[in-house]
């Protein structure tokens, strides 16, 4: 299935590439080259060679981990994406955490006390998180916390003095900075990190909030929860024991979802925080028509789809009997 | 400095050509010769103590005791393992010296050692001697470390591979490490034969977002910030914790009409160029769209080159554009203007077809990829396109012999690409180019630049300007007209 799904992601990628306007040996010599080198740069880019061919080529490359040179990093895409893709992970599995615990218990507390204070506030919230957009919010999170309270550490994963010392042998900037034997280090990153995985969070929050609330408000009108009550369980009981368990597999399956979403979505907030990512990695491919960091880039996205995918079925089916 | 590294492909003198990589090689390697970084227009030695002109040859005495940051001494083999490496690699800047008549065949009996610190140049193109050495100004003829280069060499590569990330150069500054798309990080070279430099260490780091640079160096986190918004520089001008420096860019951003296109005769018509000179809002762009980006310019040679002319005759009189129309017989003109497709380019297009609607042209505006548009122009397919124009090297003939030069030898120069045919003004631009005296030289591409002004399918309109902003304690940073000229060796802090 796995192999299958990147097989077919490789394929169209690389046929939408194909067919795009931008010429990536153009990109890459400059409007000013003469024609001659603009010929050679076509050749080593191997843009001279059938479609097909140049296709096969690299499926064949790609199936012994070779995903090729970056043109704009001049090094191996698969080294880069070993340097850029756990900070992405770090970053979206602490907001996903953060934003996951806050909007169950959020929509839990909602629905609990349907259409008072609490309510409105976590309908606030969730619409506020939905449409807020995240690269606004960093700004100006920035601006007050870093710039004007110096709450925050500023852009980057470090301060200068501790940027270009750690050794980020993991790219988890978390674990590096622990293992690191410089004082100091992982307090600094902790504060560049939290406002990046506090607004993403909020992206995550708002996302969960609105979707569990409405599950659950589905639920509330249904014959055993009735009939929960009317044997005397009281409002938390029901809500926690009768409600929750039957919408747990969905709530795991938009947990699940927006974690892809974060993965793949967070290169406003790697942009405006400075911070690599494999989003901003993307992105700044896509600009510089950079084709095999593009396919790398999106086989390694449309990898965690499926993997994510398929460990939330696996979990549904567990967290729900009606499913094993 | 924060700034944007996004750009940068490679840090090989031989193929980097990105602006990120140019500054970037004025810290690192040296050239024989280089623009006096006050007074550009004079030539300081550098790697060359002193020079000797022949027919078509130049022969270099290099600097006594001038060593690598390897430590090794500076060669004449070094000289001739630079340049030809520069021509055989074949990459993006290496055009620049195939001008010279040279190319990977008859590079190696081009360059000759004459003794233990001589070299001799020949070339075989028409050019006189001071283009020449401005040509050998440019990054691309950087002097690199012969013996540290070919020691990490893979393959047929020419140290490339490593190159890209390292250096092997003479300048003030080396590299300690780079990480593509997050930072560079340059140690000073303090046997550098430039002078060791003020800073120890120069950390140039990759904020992409302009907001944040802005931030960065308003908290102090940054102590240099390049390529802000107008907004932000406006909002930080008021600050005494930071200083904006202003300088002239040699970026010149010009309208083409492709009169080779057998699509829409109207390009070819003089009047239709004459009359656009007449419907553009310079003022309103200038000032007010675009604040503080741009001055009006309307010559091809930006203010700070040698032989520029300053004079800017046309203004936004649509009434006057209308008589032009009317006395040629033009109505019901279209035309389909291509732009890049980012900041500032689309708000530049409306300006247009707005005035250029009130004289009855009306422009379809067509939002392209950069290398979307370079390929239409090359193939002459576009009907009209917004480009901008930078110099290769200090010199008048780099540009002038792209919009003035179409010869019939098949070069497909900027003006070749409008389909204008000029043979004499090719020949002017040609005598210019071997013009041995200075100052007739200005006075050549004065008179040149007045005839593209005054009659060309070129609409050359606005002068690009940058600005840095530094903190009050950051003194000694200087950045000169060329994309390379970005000195920071005297910056202190």
């Amino acid at each position: 299935m796995l192999l299958a799904t990147l097989a077919a992601l490789a394929l169209v990628t690389f046929t939408l590439s194909s067919l795009s306007p931008i010429d990536p040996a153009l990109q890459l010599v400059g409007d000013h080259a003469s024609a001659g080198t603009y010929v050679q740069a076509r050749h080593e880019l191997g843009l001279d060679a059938p479609w097909g061919l140049r296709l096969g080529r690299y499926l064949a490359a790609a199936a012994h981990g070779d995903l090729g040179v970056s043109r704009s990093t001049g090094r191996p895409v698969r080294e880069d994406l070993e340097r850029v893709f756990p900070a992405t992970v770090e970053l979206a599995t602490l907001a996903l955490i953060v934003g996951g615990v806050c909007g169950v218990g959020l929509a839990l507390l909602s629905v609990r006390h349907p259409h008072g204070l609490i309510d409105g506030v976590a309908r606030l919230i969730s619409l506020a998180g939905n449409s807020i957009p995240v690269f606004w919010l960093g700004l100006i999170a920035l601006f007050v916390f870093y710039a004007r309270l110096h709450w925050i550490g500023g852009t980057g994963r470090f301060s200068d003095a501790f940027e270009y010392t750690v050794d980020m042998r993991s790219g988890f900037v978390l674990l590096d900075a622990a293992r690191a034997t410089v004082p100091g280090a992982l307090t600094d990153a902790a504060a560049h990190l939290v406002m990046p995985v506090m607004i993403l969070a909020s992206y995550a929050l708002g996302n969960v909030t609105r979707l569990t609330r409405a599950a659950l408000m589905g639920e509330a009108g249904k014959e055993y929860v009735m009939l929960a009550r009317a044997k005397g369980a009281g409002p938390t009981r029901v809500l926690l024991r009768h409600m929750v368990p039957n919408v747990r597999g969905f709530v795991l399956t938009v947990l699940a979802l927006t974690y892809a979403n974060l993965l793949e979505g967070a290169v406003l907030i790697e942009t405006v925080f400075a911070r690599p990512g494999i989003g901003r990695y993307l992105t700044t491919a896509l600009f510089g028509a950079d084709m095999p960091a593009i396919l790398g880039a999106t086989l390694l996205i449309g990898a965690c789809f499926v993997l994510i995918n398929g460990l939330t079925d696996l979990a549904v089916r567990l967290a729900d009997p009606r499913l094993a | 400095m924060a700034q944007s590294l996004d750009d940068i492909v490679s840090l090989d003198p031989a193929e980097g050509f990105e602006l990120s990589s140019l500054q970037a090689f004025t810290a690192l390697y040296q050239r024989l010769v280089q623009p006096n970084r006050d007074r550009p227009e004079q030539l300081d030695p550098h790697l060359a103590a002193r020079w000797t002109a022949g027919p078509r040859t130049l022969t270099f005495e290099l600097l006594e005791n001038a060593r690598f940051s390897s430590g090794n001494d500076i060669r004449p083999e070094d000289v001739i393992y630079s340049l030809s490496r520069a021509v055989k690699l074949n990459r993006a800047p290496s055009f620049i010296l195939n001008q010279l008549g040279w190319t990977a065949a008859n590079i190696d009996t081009l360059l000759v050692k004459l003794d233990a610190h001589r070299v001799m140049i020949h070339w075989t193109a028409e050019l006189g001697t001071a283009v020449v050495l401005n040509i050998l100004t440019s990054p691309v003829a950087s002097i690199i470390d012969e013996r540290v280069v070919t020691a990490h060499g893979e393959g047929s590569d020419a140290g490339n591979g490593w190159l890209k990330s390292h250096s092997a150069g003479s300048g003030p500054f080396k590299i300690r490490r780079y990480i593509p798309r997050e930072a560079l990080i340059l140690d000073a070279n303090p046997s550098s034969p430039a002078g060791a430099p003020r800073l120890s260490t120069l950390i140039l780091k990759n904020v992409p977002d302009a907001g944040t640079r802005r931030l960065l160096v308003e908290v102090g986190d940054a102590d240099m910030a390049r390529d802000l918004g107008p907004d932000q520089i406006a909002a930080l001008s008021a600050s005494p914790s930071v200083k904006v420096l202003e300088f002239p860019s040699a970026t010149i951003h010009y309208l083409l009409f492709n009169t080779a296109n057998p699509d829409n005769p109207a390009l070819a018509n003089p009047a239709l160029w004459e009359a656009a000179r007449w419907l553009i809002d310079y003022r309103g762009i200038a000032d007010q769209l675009l604040r503080g980006q741009f001055v009006i310019h309307q010559a091809f040679l930006g203010q700070g080159f040698p032989g520029a002319l300053d004079d800017t005759p046309y203004h936004l009189d649509v009434a006057r554009a209308r008589q032009i129309l009317a006395r040629a017989g033009l109505a019901g003109v279209h035309i389909r203007l291509s732009v890049f497709n980012q900041p500032p380019y689309g708000d530049i297009a409306q300006s247009l077809q707005a005035t250029f609607a009130q004289a009855g042209i009306s422009v379809d505006i067509l939002p392209s990829e950069a290398s979307e548009i370079y390929s239409q122009v090359r193939a002459r397919a576009e009907e009209a396109v917004w480009l901008y124009w930078v110099p290769d090297y200090f010199d008048a003939h780099s540009t002038a012999g792209a919009f003035a030069f179409n010869p019939e030898d098949g070069t497909k120069t900027l003006a070749w690409r409008a389909g204008w045919q000029i043979p004499a003004l090719s020949a002017l631009t040609r005598a210019a180019a071997l013009e041995p005296d200075p100052e007739v030289r200005k006075i050549k591409y004065r008179q040149i630049q007045a005839e593209v002004q005054k009659s060309s399918p070129y609409v050359i309109a606005l002068q690009a300007r940058s600005a840095v902003v530094v903190r009050s304690a950051v003194n000694g940073y200087l950045q000169g007209v060329d994309a390379d000229m970005a000195y920071y060796d005297r910056v202190t802090n």
